[in-house]
């Protein structure tokens, strides 16, 4: 069923079935490219570091050009205070960005085009950043969900809503990425269907849309992999500077 | 290592074109077309987290169906923060 234009993303299991504790672990093909995602990575860093040029080669100037590019985007979103934190998103942004840009290589498997996979990213960031927050300002961190300035009597109805507001950022982070690359891949098989069946004649004019949404696409893999990593940078404010 | 003067000029530049430089007519479609979506997203989120809260709460107190009603309009007043709150950021960010 090639057709199919959601057949590319089922999950099947590669090799034989692994089952710890009655979970099932087997290695599948999303497992897969999510190693070959982390292991490019690794591959392009450690070619990009291994000589330490003065004027750089390819490799190099294209890992030092994201190296800078994320430290930059940490310091002007979240201030001074997010160095540490930097490892973190370095690798939240490269992996975003990996699993997006070679799920857009004709064949494969697109990681984060799954929910599961986009909401533990999401919550993992949530929860680190509300432990980072209480760690850092104690029960003060609460002072967050109200907000200055408000009249006594609406404190309890904003109170639930800033709650509420809070809660949602999880939901609206794996949400934007997963819909934005799903709907793309979706898009970009239906168009490749559409040029099968239109035939020779009618064809030319799908197919030219599929090559303007495969540059669109590339372009929506590296928007969404910085979106995601800039709201973790904003979100890591919020708990670091209070009353930003 | 002291920095050549020759480069430090070159440097200047070339950080004075990076700052004045505008960004093409797709470029800016494209990023419209992700804030257009993150606004979207933002508001969707809230209201589906109220309705699940309102529906969680429902179900403890027994209380159906009032409580998802009054989480939804919650949902809804947190969803409009948010996206006033994402909008404030962007026109910052211009």
């Amino acid at each position: 069923m090639a057709s199919n234009p959601m057949q590319q993303f089922s999950v099947h299991k590669i090799g034989p079935e692994i089952k710890i504790a009655g979970i099932d672990l087997s290695f599948t093909n999303a497992s897969l490219f999510m190693v070959i995602s982390a292991s490019t990575i690794l591959l392009f860093l450690f070619l990009g570091t291994k000589e330490k040029k003065i004027i750089p080669d390819k490799v190099q100037l294209v890992a030092e050009m994201f190296y800078s590019f994320v430290a930059k985007m940490i310091n002007d979103t979240a201030g001074s205070k997010a160095k540490p934190y930097f490892p973190f998103i370095f690798s939240l942004f490269m992996f975003v960005l990996f699993c997006n840009m070679i799920g857009m290589l004709p064949y494969s498997f697109t990681v984060t085009s799954h929910i599961i996979v986009t909401l533990i990213l999401a919550l993992f960031i949530f929860i680190a950043v509300t432990i980072i927050g209480f760690a850092k300002h104690g029960f003060k961190y609460l002072s967050i969900f109200v907000p200055s300035g408000v009249p006594a009597v609406l404190l309890p109805l904003i109170t639930i809503i800033e709650i509420i507001s809070y809660l949602s950022r999880p939901v609206s982070l794996s949400v934007r990425l997963f819909a934005n690359m799903m709907a793309g891949h979706t898009m970009l098989k239906v168009f490749g269907g559409f040029v099968i069946s239109l035939g020779i004649l009618g064809g030319w004019l799908p197919l030219g849309f599929s090559v303007a949404l495969t540059g669109l696409e590339i372009l929506v893999a590296f928007l969404q992999a910085y979106v995601f990593a800039i709201l973790t940078c904003i979100y890591l404010n919020d708990a670091l500077n209070l009353h930003h | 290592m002291t920095i050549p003067e020759e480069f430090k000029t070159r440097l200047k530049i070339a950080k004075s074109k990076i700052k004045g430089q505008v960004l093409s007519d797709s470029e800016k479609r494209g990023s419209f077309m992700g804030s257009a979506f993150k606004l979207g997203t933002e508001l969707v989120a809230a209201v589906a987290v109220g309705t699940i809260i309102g529906f969680i709460l429902d179900t403890w107190f027994d209380t159906k169906p009032w409580l998802i009603i009054i989480f939804f309009f919650l949902g809804a007043a947190a969803g409009l923060l948010n996206v006033i709150r994402t909008a404030n950021r962007m026109q910052k960010e211009d």
